[in-house]
């Protein structure tokens, strides 16, 4: 019986790998396509980015760059199903084919990008390190931090970034290291550290759960870039271009004041060339992308623009809470770094 | 001779004079004398039970005090909570949340389907526990066997085509097949059997074949005009894919843990070696990593664009290992069966099968019963290790909750629950196991 079974599994294998070679010459939008929905990679949950609410659906500022390509393939932001891996194995979910792109707070960094086979595509999110103290300890600069107690989360890019700062700065610290950010957090809010580093985005979220938010407060300074952005498999141009082009849709449509709520009406009457060849009314920016001539439109109109996506998840009025104001990720004609291409 | 003596010189009877009363012996049974004798018998101990029942006190107190008095009961997140109480606990997060534990990300139109798969299950059980019931091996193996093949499509749905329609159409059919031959039999005494055969005059096999074949076409004739909206087995979650979890690895378990222990001691090499080899391939390494296999791995082999569902690799994975564990019981089982049983059976002119399943099986499985049990206990809960691989089962579903943008770092109350939850299953399931001992240890009674 068991004999039966490993060659039902050697015969399948094979002529898996068979099928395979054929295979080989799909594109990613073919198959997408064919399936009828996108396979969107996402983490465990995490606020503000990728998290799941009381209704059992996945939402989040990075779940918005996975629909806005779900969108301008289908038309459809629905049409898409996430799959959610711990981040140890987020690379090689997407280089097996387990996912279509990834979307997941994931650093843009020299090694990912060129030795994993895989491509990051552009920058939704600038994100960077930084420390959350207690006001109560007077302290207005990271530069003032030294001999302090630094609670911290290990195994992490974080965790690095923390000793080499201090190291520069020629300043002593105490790591205080934790596998689980609910009990670093209760350590830190019983006195156990001085200082809290993680992500500001990250501190942002935790610190808006505290007791009383008002209390504590992230220093200016940033230790570290963190880029973060989708990522989809090399070898593949145009599905890169078409994730690719999706958000820098979203940032454009902002600069250009087109958001979800008048873009039937821009469509309709605008006289500026580049919305009118944004929105597809005139010019074929689509078929490069092998897209229908409305998919900016329907990313737009279904999941909105970069502001809009941005307020809805991470902005002020939400619990996470962070100022896009003179932050870099606001438009780089507000002074942020936020910056896209001209479509044309 | 001295003493009074009456004229017939018989002893004069003396006045009866009652003896002072004694007083009344301790009770023995009933609260206070349990006290007395258990918490109160010297001074050291009364001190002791005061003491400690007072520390008790405080931690009861402090937890009710947490949970009820305190608690936070309706709010729309985790701020208005702590604006009303701050060292209260905050039951209105999980309260929002408590469909999400049972059904995961399981779209709220379609949660009908699987409470709708439970109750099809229930029923389906129930005739078992009548003791009037006496097709209870065909039962059994009904649902082992068939519930699955109905069950798999009411919860994924989507297009059947012919294939699918018949599969989970005979589902369907021996559900109906049980209850009525358990309505029959619990009615008037007679299984479907034997109502056949006494109306029909149909005997053997062709008396329980001819009805199920009737049935069957017409269920799927109805059937196929039912179509379930698809739901992709990544939005399966909660409770609910812990139990498919569960419940498919230990039905999975049990037998193919038997075949593999009789493998093993099996005389000849190569099923031997294949078994012994299985066996301990899967037991030396650690779930997790035979789940991370399946999940990275497996897709590496296919070709692009082919995927083999992720939930379907780790109901696998979590089968084939816990197969492994279980083979090891069994044989501790048979081992402990004493060798002139199987010679007794041999000597009656049993072939090895019989053997095997009239003599040497039914003892060894009775005194494995505890083991068994541990191993479905602990296989219950290793399936929260499926939480790592992305799959949001009941511990997934807390940990989810805690990092809900509404519900950020709330972890204790949704922890308690899970806590409960699992508690439930695995208490149930010992007692289950402890009665059935008890049924089933006839020499001991």
């Amino acid at each position: 019986m068991k004999l039966k079974t490993t060659l039902l599994a050697v015969a399948a294998l094979a002529v898996g790998a068979a099928s395979g070679a054929q295979a080989q010459t799909k594109s990613t939008l073919e198959i997408v396509k064919e399936r009828g929905y996108l396979n969107c990679q996402v983490g465990q949950p995490n606020p503000g980015f990728y998290s799941l609410d009381d209704k059992g659906q996945w939402s989040g500022h990075d779940v918005a760059f996975c629909r806005a390509v779900a969108a301008a393939i289908f038309g459809d932001p629905s049409k898409i199903e996430f799959q959610s891996v711990t981040s140890q194995v987020r690379f090689t979910s997407l280089a097996n084919g387990e996912s279509d792109m990834l979307s997941r707070t994931t650093t843009w960094t020299t090694t990912r990008d060129t030795q994993l086979g895989l491509d990051f595509t552009t920058v939704t999110f600038y994100d960077g390190q930084g420390f959350l103290v207690n006001k109560s300890m007077g302290i207005t600069s990271a530069k003032q931090l030294n001999g302090a107690s630094v609670c911290v989360l290990t195994g992490t890019t974080t965790e690095l970034n923390l000793a080499d700062y201090f190291r520069s700065q020629g300043m002593n610290f105490t790591p205080v290291t934790f596998e689980d950010v609910n009990v670093l957090v209760d350590t830190f809010l019983k006195g156990g550290c001085d200082a809290y580093t993680n992500d500001k985005s990250g501190l942002a979220s935790r610190r808006s759960a505290f007791p009383t938010p008002g209390d504590y407060v992230i220093l200016p300074e940033t230790i570290s870039k963190e880029p973060l952005g989708p990522v989809v498999r090399e070898g593949d141009n145009q599905w890169g271009d078409i994730v690719r082009w999706s958000a820098f849709a979203t940032i454009v449509a902002e600069e250009l004041g087109i958001n979800s709520g008048n873009v039937e009406e821009m469509r309709t009457t605008s006289k500026n060339p580049e919305i009118r060849r944004l929105l597809g009314v005139e010019g074929n920016l689509h078929t490069g992308l092998g897209l229908s001539n409305d998919w900016a439109y329907n990313i737009i109109k279904t999941v909105g623009n970069y502001g809009e996506i941005y307020e809805a998840f991470v902005g002020e009025k939400t619990p996470v809470n962070i100022p896009r104001a003179g932050s870099l990720n606001a438009l780089w004609t507000n002074g942020g770094v936020l910056y896209a291409p001209p479509f044309r | 001779m001295d003493g009074t003596q009456d004229s017939r010189g018989q002893r004069a009877v003396e006045k009866f004079v009652p003896k002072a009363e004694r007083p009344p012996p301790m009770p023995v049974s009933g609260a206070i004398p349990w006290m007395r004798r258990n918490l109160f018998s010297t001074v050291v101990d009364s001190i002791v039970t005061i003491v400690v029942s007072g520390m008790l006190g405080v931690v009861i107190w402090n937890i009710v005090e947490w949970g009820i008095v305190d608690a936070v009961w309706t709010a729309d997140n985790r701020r208005e909570c702590m604006d009303q109480s701050m060292d209260g606990a905050c039951w209105a997060g999980p309260a929002l949340w408590f469909d999400n534990f049972i059904y995961g990300l399981y779209p709220e139109t379609e949660r009908w389907r699987v409470n709708l798969g439970a109750v099809v299950l229930a029923l389906w059980l129930a005739p078992l526990f009548f003791a009037r019931v006496t097709a209870k091996i065909p039962t059994a193996a009904s649902v082992v066997l068939t519930y699955p093949l109905f069950a798999s499509y009411l919860f994924y749905g989507g297009e059947k085509g012919i294939f699918w329609t018949a599969i989970s159409a005979l589902g369907l059919t021996m559900f109906i097949m049980a209850l009525a031959n358990a309505a029959l039999e619990l009615s008037g005494g007679r299984s479907i059997g034997k109502v056949m055969e006494d109306r029909f005059g149909l005997t053997s096999f062709r008396r329980k074949a001819i009805p199920v074949i009737v049935l069957w076409i017409a269920v799927a004739v109805v059937w196929s005009g039912v179509e379930l909206e698809i739901v992709r087995t990544v939005k399966w979650g909660g409770l609910f894919v812990t139990l498919v979890i569960s419940g498919i690895g230990i039905t999975f378990a049990l037998p193919a843990g038997i075949m593999l222990a009789l493998g093993r001691r099996s005389r000849l090499p190569l099923i031997k070696y294949v078994c012994v080899v299985f066996i301990e391939v899967f037991r030396s390494v650690p779930l997790i990593t035979v789940l991370f296999m399946a999940t990275t791995m497996v897709p590496l082999f296919l070709p692009e664009g082919v995927t083999f569902d992720k939930l379907l690799r780790a109901i696998v994975a979590v089968c084939l290992f816990a197969a492994a564990y279980m083979a090891e019981v069994v044989r501790g089982g048979l081992q402990s069966v004493p060798k002139g049983q199987p010679e007794a059976a041999a000597a009656l002119g049993l072939d090895y099968w019989r053997t095997t399943s009239l003599i040497v099986m039914p003892q060894a499985l009775k005194l494995m019963i505890p083991n068994i049990l541990s191993n479905f206990i602990g296989l219950f809960k290793d399936t929260t290790l499926v939480a790592i691989i992305g799959l949001f089962d009941l511990l997934g579903m807390v940990k989810a909750m805690s990092n809900d943008t509404n519900w950020i770092g709330l972890v204790d109350e949704p922890y308690l629950i899970a806590a409960f939850i699992y508690f439930c299953g695995c208490f149930a399931m010992s007692r289950y196991a402890k009665s059935l001992e008890q049924r089933l240890s006839t020499e001991r009674r």
